[in-house]
């Protein structure tokens, strides 16, 4: 591997804490780091540097962060429940909604306006940014863990290996309908388009939908990575298949690591799983094919994005959360940025 | 044959396929080692292009793309850097071959050694041997034995019900082993007093042995002797289930008893006769215990005698190992007991019995004992419970095991699996959230937008 290929945040510019969440920018190379340090970090990412531009203090550990409609807009939520617009030129910040416990997941889809946030109260809320509206709630059956989005559809992945899957222009419009009430907050109720069991066997972990809108990728605490496919016909869903990753054999004992993140590049639509065993693979989804595997990250890796050009991959490295642990486990905070080749992540010659 | 080298290659050929230094795998043929290395190890992350050697593309890199190589690509932790040239199996440094050789032996080994686990043969040829195997035969042998002990019984209560009184059972397997003994037993005063001397092994000989041979090394026993004779009448009942023990007596220790009852009954008198002559035990007893007697000063004998008990074939079956001769003392006895109300009959009664257990149960000192106390008329069914229900449990326990260890070995499976975060419900995100240092306490920081907060926040909390 050629060093010069990949590249870290100087130390001095890290997160102090964990690291909850990695995010370029919609149309430049910036980039968006959430800690569990109360702090959101943006960094421009140009070949071979990363440079600090800003960084956002909140009042509680930041779960969660992604971009608005522009490179200047950001929104992020946390443990203080609340999910907040951030303006990053200025550095102003504004509550958009409050959950009734910790907000851990958000995304943002352009093309409607609408900013969607997960928590751990078993709710969604839908900021609809384009006026002047109410945000909405719409009620799961359990605590939300991940969300993922595609032009048309918003994947939920859910406690009790449930996942949901909503039709974005459905929702959008029980949104505007259900401005009536005066109260902080709409409640709507919003049937999913499919409702689905994971067909992983452990709690899922992340979800992540291809850029093509055909399906998506789910991972679990189980060394597990799941790829499926929107079309309920059966032809479609016989396709669906699963396979084991993050393990490594220590004395004759499988260790399963967490697969904590999943990232689709824009491009290519092959996926990245990042590991608790601070390992980051390249898959490709159609051809069943791992194309290629990192070396070790010096810490559990909590979260990946690729830029949206696709010639970056950000790699969040922290300490993970252990079992029988009372606390994080070892591992030093970074962030990674892989600058990737022309063919880097490219899939085999299905394309 | 070629199909099963391959499924179980020995360790030659195992130490024979080429491998990765890089990452250790190992390979059908060089060429395939040599393509692997140029694919994973030795490509150019720029232009895709597959250099020959770590050093190669140190060059190439160095020269197209203006990098530096610092480590080779999915290589071991340990093999990941550039001073080894390595070009298929050349240029491995020693100490690392020999490493590899080791593990491969060692993995080798433990292979065979899974192998007899799972299928329990034991290891092929040249294997180590297999510990798995070993305790699991016993095992099955005891199950067998209870097996066979339990039918025994259930013959000889059938005789006893049938009591009809006939010829000795005892005597039956004596006459079997007789023709094979006849020598062995010339050497029994010699022989014997060794195999005597142990207060176990004494009594058993004793029982099979009616023949005067072991009363000459150990006089002091002759008065079970005669309680045995005495026991003996009923034993003759024990002659219609013999056909029954003859099955059973296939035994690989007691290879002499299983003719024993054929001729017995085929071409020996003395069946029908003996009994008869039997029950009566004053008479037949008299007469044996003479004889019996007259044995040892007769020195050896032992033929002799029998062939006058039997009236013809010697009855010496005194297998050659302790084993049958309990089997054969202990099985007629039982039944004979209860109904001979002889006094010495309880002793001799407890002291088969302590055979039979010996026999039944692994032999062992304490077990003997537990039944001496019974009185004698429960005997049969008590006994023949206990061993019964010892069988049951023998073969529920064989059963429970077999599973136990099924389900073991899939537990094992499981175990050896090991997740770093395995909670259902609860993600490591909350756990987190759980940390002391991570508590949100509201007041820490004011924001900005103080007002919309606080609207907000009434307005979930109050929903």
């Amino acid at each position: 591997m050629s060093s010069s290929a990949q590249f870290e945040i100087p130390e001095n510019q890290n997160p102090a804490d964990a690291i909850s969440s990695v995010k370029f920018a919609p149309h430049s190379n910036k980039l968006l780091v959430a800690s569990w340090d109360k702090h959101v970090y943006l960094y421009e990412i140009t070949s071979g540097i990363g440079t600090l531009i800003n960084k956002f203090e909140h009042r509680a550990p930041v779960l969660d962060v992604c971009f608005g409609k522009d490179d200047d807009e950001a929104f992020s939520c946390g443990l203080d429940w609340d999910v907040r617009r951030i303006d990053l030129t200025t550095g102003a910040q504004n509550v958009l909604s409050t959950h009734s416990a910790p907000a851990n997941r958000l995304v943002y889809s352009n093309t409607l306006s609408l900013l969607i946030s997960a928590s751990w109260d078993s709710t969604l809320h839908f900021h609809s940014l384009s006026g002047d509206q109410i945000p909405a709630s719409l009620a799961l059956p359990s605590k939300a863990f991940s969300l993922s989005l595609t032009p048309t559809k918003l994947v939920v992945a859910m406690a009790s290996r449930a996942l949901h899957i909503y039709e974005l222009s459905n929702l959008h419009l029980l949104i505007s309908e259900s401005s009536a009430t005066d109260s902080a907050i709409n409640t709507i109720e919003a049937e999913p388009w499919q409702r689905r069991e994971s067909s992983l066997k452990y709690m899922t972990r992340a979800v992540a939908c291809m850029p093509n809108d055909a399906g998506y990728a789910s991972s679990s605490i189980e060394g597990r990575v799941a790829v499926e496919w929107f079309d309920p016909s059966n032809d479609s869903q016989a396709r669906k298949y699963a396979f084991k990753c993050h393990r490594q054999t220590v004395d004759g004992v499988d260790v399963v690591y967490p697969v904590n993140a999943l990232a689709f590049h824009p491009v290519h639509g092959t996926f990245a799983s990042g590991g608790g065993d601070g390992i980051v693979a390249i898959w490709d989804a159609v051809a069943k094919r791992r194309i290629r595997q990192y070396h070790k990250f010096p810490a559990s890796v909590a979260a990946l994005d690729f830029s949206t050009d696709g010639k970056f991959l950000a790699v969040a490295c922290s300490p993970g959360f252990e079992d029988g642990k009372e606390d994080l486990g070892e591992g030093s905070v970074s962030v990674v940025i892989r600058e990737l080749g022309e063919v880097e992540a490219k899939g085999k010659a299905a394309k | 044959m070629v199909k099963k080298k391959r499924n179980h290659p020995d360790l030659q050929d195992k130490l024979d396929r080429p491998w990765c230094y890089y990452c250790e795998r190992d390979f059908d043929d060089l060429k395939i080692l040599i393509s692997h290395q140029k694919a994973k190890h030795f490509k150019c992350e720029r232009c895709g292009r597959r250099l020959n050697t770590a050093g190669g593309l140190a060059v190439h890199l160095n020269q197209v793309h203006k990098e530096t190589l610092t480590s080779v690509e999915n290589a071991l932790p340990t093999r990941q850097g550039l001073e080894v040239e390595i070009f298929g199996m050349e240029g491995i440094p020693e100490e690392v071959v020999n490493a590899h050789q080791l593990t491969v032996q060692q993995q080798h080994y433990a292979d065979i050694q899974n192998r007899a686990v799972a299928t329990g043969n034991p290891p092929g040829g040249g294997g180590v041997q297999s510990n798995g195997s070993a305790p699991k035969k016993p095992k099955i042998e005891a199950a067998a034995d209870l097996k066979k002990r339990l039918a025994e019984f259930k013959a000889r209560k059938a005789a006893l019900e049938a009591r009809g009184g006939t010829s000795s059972g005892d005597v039956t397997p004596m006459d079997a082993g007789q023709g094979t003994q006849s020598p062995a037993v010339g050497h029994s005063p010699a022989g014997f007093p060794p195999a005597g001397s142990p207060p176990y092994g004494a009594p058993p000989q004793h029982f099979s042995g009616p023949p005067g041979a072991q009363a000459s090394p150990q006089p002091a026993y002759s008065p079970p002797f005669s309680q045995h004779q005495f026991s003996q009448p009923p034993l003759q009942h024990g002659f219609p289930p013999q056909p029954h023990y003859a099955p059973q007596v296939s035994f690989p220790p007691q290879p002499g008893y299983a003719p024993s009852p054929v001729q017995h009954f085929g071409g020996n008198p003395y069946g029908p006769p003996g009994p008869q002559s039997f029950p009566p035990s004053g008479p037949p007893s008299g007469p044996y215990q003479q004889q019996y007697q007259g044995g040892p000063p007769r020195q050896f004998g032992a033929a002799s005698p029998m062939t006058d008990f039997n009236g013809g074939p010697p009855r010496y079956a005194s297998p050659t190992n302790g084993m049958s001769h309990q089997r054969q003392g202990s099985l007629p006895a039982p039944p004979g007991l209860p109904q001979k109300p002889v006094s010495n009959v309880p002793h001799v009664n407890s002291y088969q019995l302590q055979q039979m257990h010996q026999g039944q149960a692994p032999p062992g000192a304490p077990g003997q004992q537990e039944l001496k106390g019974l009185p004698s008329s429960a005997f049969d069914e008590s006994v023949d419970e206990l061993i019964s229900a010892a069988a049951r449990n023998a073969e529920e326990s064989s059963k429970t095991t077999s599973l136990n260890t099924e389900k073991k070995a899939k537990k094992d499976k499981e175990k050896n699996i090991k997740l770093i975060y395995n909670d259902e419900t609860v993600s490591p995100e909350e756990k987190m959230a759980a940390l002391p240092r991570y508590a949100f306490v509201p007041d820490h920081k004011e924001v900005i937008m103080q007002d919309a907060l606080e609207g907000a926040l009434t307005g979930t909390v109050g929903a």
